[in-house]
């Protein structure tokens, strides 16, 4: 479990505050608001429980605080006591924090109730506590007795920030000109009060500069394994070797937070029949935009069918009880008793096992099949720490990796891991991937890119597909100009490596987290854009694109690139006579006997072979209309559904073909009659499922999209796709 | 039942996104494949009888036939919606879809036998072959070849018949021609040219004829008497598939030391190509620099089929599909797709954004591989990996020359140890991700056949959020002694040829599923448990490395016990508090087995933990202490003390 944490954020509010300074078009309060509600909804965002938040107004109109009995406490008003926040609090927040019209109130003093409402909510509790003032420091701060303060600070170990709006940074660089003395003042005793009191003192726009740079969840690392890494099996061999070690997660990909759905409630008005509640539900709207809750989430309900001929619809409902849990074999269904329920599983026993080592070179690093882990000593064994340390080390001095089987718990399926060492100056571990297994490989072929080998057999070393020594020059020249790796600068300005992993930010995780905390406080405003950082890797470097520019041209020149003109994708009016291996020409065999008739048994074949021995539209005409006939004839006598699959592949050629013969309007007439059989029934009943199958694979008009010469707008052949005649 | 599936399945997406142009939604993107296997007096001659242990001692038609088999069987586990049938050709038995051999039907296509129909294979098809292959009675009954030759040009026919109504909308459906007679109907020109024009039909219906050839001692097998004339240049009808290799099947015939079975296995398995790509992207090599490519996955986890519920109240036991309808948690009423609204949890309540601004916040750009850098492969380090890379491979449909650029490239990093790094949106909607781009060369087996395909390898790289911490240790550096006693030991075990290769390792979960799978679906006995090879060699490593292990167990004995020592001085000379001692420190034991095992500082061996138990003390030790030595065991760790302690001393009363 993390620490338990109490945090109270002072917000200076005073009329002061509600000026605009510095070109900004926000009002200071505002602007410093920005990071005030980042903070706080970074943390609502955490759920936690445990995480308290509290919100302190400094020079408020009104004063409510435990100790405003003293005068030295006026305009000091708690908005927020100590507690987790919700979205009812955090509207009431937004309401509650506008700029008052007094510059009255202390901002020492109300450091001081601060601490108290710690003190109060923590006693002596384990708590992370914290306290974080932002001001822009020209109300009056009385300083006196400032060391009680400090100690009883350093004494309940507080962290104290103080963040200024426009406050002098010489660190972070930032001056502002022709200042208030007062604030002149304030700036200096409180940068003196937090160096005291070992806390954190900067200005607000290097606070509001530093929001773009996500911040990283650390996880408390949770171990994927405890057990024993062998060499040999200490079970039965004396000779085995066996380590205590415990595996723990090296990278695991953050998830983004995914969106839940849900539906505007009905329920809001019991008196309501249900029916009526729905006719409601455009009031929900309302509701929405005022950012209430309205919604009820929405649940999965499973229902299970068989095959029942004898059913209404040929399937009918079965209740999950009387049903087995099984798997599918092939197409058979394979039941498995509730006893035998483990009887598929393989037994088999913790451990990580070594099986032999292999030569770090000899390893393709695309061989990886997971995420990664590390592998260390049991933690306070020593003596395994010893142990594993010559293991890594040895690894390390021969250049080699292991193969280990591991077996995360008993019962656990088997998996092979590449284990890898690593030696820092202070930290050994072994490093740990997946391997894929015999089945996890497929064995698919594809050519060659060095050399093309002809259907002879012939091997060529020059062909269109292959790159000229240009080109190859080129690109080498072209890749070398845009190494990346001393392009970055570190700290001190030295050549470094430019966008290591540790410098990227999953763009999306922290898009949508910035975008639920901006709407969670501003419901109408527009969502901001992107932080830069999320976006900076999309592109090369500017200034190193620069550099390489005349050997991209270079690259550009020899390769010739040329963009496929989108009509020509897949055109053959003239196509060439399709051939066998051997040459011969069947078109002649097939010629003597000029089709005619295409036979419903093989009607694409005859199809195909009608088209490709004719000009005449007359004969295409026909060829298409027989085709209709026949596609009827296979959806008038199946059986249930089992001639739509023929329908849909004979529709799917007659669209092919008239696209590329570009007769669009040959296969639209067919199409059109189709549908009007289809949902009138003339075709042996209810056919609505073929029209579906229609639908699904997309087999509807040839619109002007897809062909030119269609008189079909692509929104009439959307419309067409939908169950209704008039479409 | 898969169909069915698969149409709910589609139908969702279809009101999901009805917008959305779907490229792969044209045709099911399943495979078909029908074998035909030749049934003459030569196929069936079995070889010579020899003394060779690895001998062919099966028939062609029988090496076919569990080749087949094979197939079958590693179907159901890779493809499970995968069609297969089998077809003999030139029986004297005639048989076709839904008849007996009896029934007229068999005049329509004489010799033709379909020993199982296409369709996804059910377990009486997989017993119904095995019985084929093992039993050799069976097999007698069935394969008697022909007195007359069986005309191809029916064959072929037959074939469409089967695939336009078994398969009509499957978009990968081949003919696997298995036959050692080059040259049907030598002598008859009229079946010739009909054959060649039933071949035409096929390739109109886009059926792909595969031929695996047999040669025969003395006979080779000559494409050109016949054969030609019937199989076509396999040009990509399915614009997804890479441009096929155009090499056709080799001969296959037994000798070398390699079965005919292997030798057809091997010839069918360099027939596979990918039926679907991941992904078509442009690939931006620089600005301006554009060329295309499409994406494979050729690692992927196989997983056993998911389980699903079984009706048994029918006649057979039937699949229940289920399908879910989505309902209002308050009212438990139907809801419809278009009343759901997605929103965010936060704060106790909900975030709720417009459809258009959840695009507009997860949109990042079209989908595209865009090189930011390149950098050696050095800065690559091994753990920066999260899952299973992809494969691309250059296409020329969208840019012509894509595939000289992608060659230029490939060799370049291929050459100089170099990726790429780029930004990568697989698809619209997709996350991008940064990934490194890194060469894989061909690698070709001794027999030329290529075992790993050239082109460049995605491996998302895992950002800043996802990179842990590591946990905190205590480090004990070993000293080089120690080392250099391990470094022996490892080079001992080397795997063989210095490689991992993955086909040595089949998954023995996935297998044994499958097994038993199996012999529930045959309603057979439970099979033993098969030979694990993913189980280390412990006989050889014992063989192998024993001695020296032992020897570092020596070691390590002594360096930990001088550790300890030289620990202990430290402390108290630091005026620290008085360290426990080691309760075993003292002579080395004898049995290395248990070294660095179970005893951490704080912790209990089994030693001292037995003397405990025999004095009646277990109770004494704290809890820490006791789930320490039981987590050692891996025995629960929960409960009160007295359950830890029972716990412990079950332990010892069962040994």
């Amino acid at each position: 479990m993390a620490d338990k944490e109490a945090t109270v954020y002072i917000v200076d509010v005073g009329a002061s505050m509600s000026e605009k300074n510095h070109g900004r078009e926000e009002t200071d309060l505002a602007w410093a608001m920005n990071y005030v509600w980042d903070k706080i909804t970074t943390t609502v965002a955490t759920g936690r429980k445990t995480t308290y938040v509290g919100v302190l107004g400094l020079r408020t109109d009104e004063t409510n605080n435990e100790l405003q009995e003293d005068e030295n406490y006026q305009h000091i008003s708690v908005i927020q006591p100590l507690s987790q926040i919700l979205m009812p609090d955090l509207r009431k927040l937004r309401d509650e924090i506008r700029p008052s019209s007094t510059d009255e109130g202390d901002a020492v003093s109300a450091l001081i109730v601060a601490i108290q409402m710690i003190a109060t909510h923590c006693r002596k509790l384990k708590y992370k506590r914290k306290v974080i003032l932002v001001t822009n420091g020209r109300g009056h701060m009385d300083f006196e007795d400032i060391s009680g303060i400090i100690s009883k600070i350093k004494e309940d170990d507080i962290e104290l920030v103080v963040l200024g709006v426009d406050f002098d940074d010489a660190e972070y660089g930032f001056k502002e000109e022709g200042k208030d003395p007062v604030k002149a003042e304030n700036e200096v005793a409180l940068q003196s009060l937090v160096e005291e009191c070992g806390g954190a003192y900067g200005t607000m726009e290097q606070a509001i500069n530093e929001l773009g740079i996500p911040r990283i969840k650390n996880t408390r690392p949770v171990p994927s394994f405890r057990g024993a890494l062998t060499l040999g099996d200490p079970e039965n061999y004396d000779s085995a070797m066996s380590i205590d070690v415990e595996r723990y997660p090296r990278t695991m990909v953050a998830k983004a937070p995914t969106a839940s759905s849900f539906v505007v409630r009905t329920d809001l008005a019991p008196q309501e029949s249900s029916t009526q509640s729905s006719h409601t539900l455009p009031n929900g709207d309302v509701e929405m935009a005022d950012n209430q809750d309205g919604l009820a989430a929405v649940k999965n309900a499973r229902t299970y069918q068989v095959v029942d001929e004898e059913a209404p619809g040929g399937k009918r409902d079965v209740e999950l009880e009387d049903l087995a849990k099984g798997y599918e074999y092939g197409r058979t269904a394979v039941a498995i008793s509730e006893s035998e329920h483990n009887v598929t599983k393989l037994e088999t026993h913790s451990g990580l096992d070594i099986v032999g080592f292999v030569p770090r070179d000899k390893y393709d690093r695309y061989m990886n099949m997971s995420r990664s882990n590390v592998v260390v000593a049991q933690r306070t064994n020593e003596k395994a720490s010893m142990a594993l340390s010559s293991f890594i080390h040895a690894l390390y001095e021969l250049d080699s990796y292991a193969v280990a089987r591991l077996v995360a718990k008993d019962g656990k399926d088997p998996t092979l891991l590449l284990l890898a060492p690593s030696i820092e100056p202070d930290y050994e571990c072994l490093l740990d991937v997946e391997l894929p297994f015999a089945e996890d490989v497929r064995q698919y072929r594809f050519p060659p890119l060095d050399r093309v080998i002809t259907v002879s057999g012939k091997k060529l070393i020059e062909h269109r597909n292959l790159p000229t020594d240009d080109l190859m020059k080129a690109m080498s020249d072209y890749v070398d100009h845009m190494d990346l790796s001393t392009f970055g600068k570190d700290d001190e300005g030295n050549p470094t490596e430019y966008m290591p992993m540790e410098d990227t930010f999953s763009p999306v995780l922290h898009r949508i987290n910035q975008a639920i905390r901006w709407r969670a406080v501003h419901p109408t405003e527009p969502i901001p854009p992107p932080y830069e950082i999320l976006t900076r890797y999309s592109n090369p470097p500017e200034e190193l694109l620069q550099q390489a520019q005349p050997y991209l041209n270079a690259v550009l020149k020899a390769a010739d690139v040329k963009k496929v003109p989108p009509k020509q994708k897949g055109r053959k009016r003239h196509r060439e006579a399709e051939k066998p291996l051997s040459g011969l020409n069947v078109e002649e065999l097939l010629g003597r006997e000029k089709r005619q008739k295409i036979s419903a048994e093989n009607a694409i074949p005859e199809f195909k072979q009608m088209l490709a021995t004719t000009e005449d539209i007359g004969t295409i005409k026909d060829a298409a209309k027989q085709m209709g006939s026949i596609i009827q004839s296979y959806i008038r006598h199946s059986v249930g559904d089992s001639g739509y699959k023929r329908a849909v592949e004979a529709i799917r050629v007659v669209r092919e073909e008239m696209t590329e013969l570009e007769e669009p309007g040959v296969f639209n007439e067919l199409i059109r009659d189709l549908k009007t059989k289809i949902l009138g029934e003339e075709l042996g009943g209810d056919r609505k499922e073929m029209w579906w199958l229609v639908r699904a694979n997309r087999l509807g008009l040839i619109d002007k999209r897809i062909s030119p010469l269609s008189e079909v707008e692509e929104d009439e052949a959307k419309a067409f796709l939908t169950a209704k005649l008039s479409g | 039942m898969a169909d069915s599936d698969d149409k709910d399945k589609r139908r969702d997406d279809d009101e999901d996104e009805d917008e959305e142009i779907d490229e792969s939604g044209y045709k099911t993107v399943k495979d078909a494949v029908l074998f035909a296997i030749d049934v003459s007096s030569s196929m069936l001659e079995r070889p010579p009888p020899s003394d060779d242990k690895k001998a062919d001692r099966d028939s062609a038609t029988l090496a076919a036939l569990k080749c087949a088999y094979q197939l079958m069987q590693q179907r159901i586990i890779s493809n499970p919606n995968d069609m297969m049938g089998i077809l003999l050709i030139g029986t004297e038995k005639s048989k076709f879809q839904g008849e007996d051999e009896n029934s007229r039907g068999g005049l329509a296509y004489p010799h033709c036998y379909l020993l199982a129909d296409l369709d996804v294979p059910s377990a009486t098809d997989v017993k119904r072959l095995r019985d084929l292959v093992e039993d050799e009675e069976e097999a007698e009954k069935l394969l008697v070849p022909s007195k007359e030759p069986v005309s191809m040009a029916n064959v072929l026919f037959c074939a469409n018949q089967i695939f336009t109504t078994k398969a009509p909308n499957f978009s990968s459906r081949r003919l696997f021609l298995v036959t050692d007679n080059d040259n049907p109907h030598a002598n008859d020109k009229a079946l010739r040219s009909a054959a060649a024009v039933r071949a035409r039909d096929l390739y109109d219906l886009g059926v792909i004829i595969e031929l695996f050839p047999i040669s025969r001692p003395g006979h080779g097998f000559d494409r050109a008497k016949f054969y030609d004339d019937i199989v076509y240049r396999t040009t990509a009808s399915d614009p997804d598939a890479p441009a096929p290799l155009t090499q056709a099947a080799k001969t296959s015939s037994s000798g070398d030391g390699i079965t005919l079975l292997q030798s057809l296995l091997s010839a069918i398995h360099s027939k596979a190509a990918p039926r679907r790509a991941l992904f078509s992207l442009p690939f931006e090599i620089g600005p301006g620099l554009k060329i295309s490519v499409k994406g494979y996955i050729l690692l992927k986890r196989q997983e056993p089929v998911r389980s699903c519920y079984v009706w048994l109240s029918g006649e057979t036991a039937q699949i229940a599909v289920g399908s879910s309808t989505q309902i209002a948690e308050d009212t438990a009423r139907a809801v419809e797709k278009t009343e759901i609204r997605k929103a965010y949890r936060f704060g106790g309540e909900t975030i709720s954004f417009t459809k258009e601004e959840i695009a507009s916040i997860r949109h990042f750009g079209d989908p595209v591989i865009r090189i930011i850098g390149f950098k050696p492969m050095s800065m690559l380090p091994i753990w920066a990996s999260t899952r299973a890379p992809m494969f691309m491979y250059p296409t020329e449909t969208d840019y012509i020359s894509s595939t000289r650029v992608f060659a230029a490239l490939h060799a370049k990093l291929l050459a100089d140890s170099k990726m790429a790094v780029a930004w990568f949106i697989a698809r619209r909607n997709a996350s991008p991700v940064l990934a490194a781009l890194v060469p894989g060369g061909e690698k070709l087996s001794d027999s030329g056949d290529q075992l790993m395909p050239p082109g460049l390898w995605i491996l998302p790289l895992p950002f800043a959020d996802d990179i842990r911490q590591t946990p905190e240790t205590t480090l004990v550096r070993a000293p080089d002694t120690l080392i250099d006693l391990m470094r022996t030991v490892m080079q001992q075990l080397q795997l063989p040829k210095a490689v991992y290769d993955p086909a040595r390792y089949p998954n023995p979960a996935l297998q044994w599923f499958y097994r038993i799978l199996q012999a529930l679906a045959l309603r057979e006995e439970l099979p033993e448990m098969p030979e694990d090879k993913t189980v280390p060699k412990y006989r050889q490593i014992d063989k192998r490395a024993g001695g020296y292990v032992v020897e570092w167990g020596t070691e390590l004995e002594k360096e930990y016990q001088a550790h300890v020592g030289s620990q202990r001085r430290n402390k108290q000379g630091a005026g620290a508090k008085r360290v426990s001692v080691d309760p075993e420190a003292g002579p080395p034991s004898k049995k290395v087995r248990t070294v660095a095992q179970g005893k951490g500082a704080e912790g209990v061996g089994d030693e001292e933990m037995r003397r405990n138990f025999e004095k009646g003390a277990v109770g004494k030790l704290t809890v820490p202490v006791l789930k320490d030595w039981l987590g050692g065991k891996h025995l629960p760790v929960a409960g009160k003390k007295a359950d830890l302690v029972e716990r412990v001393e079950g332990w010892f009363e069962n040994r």
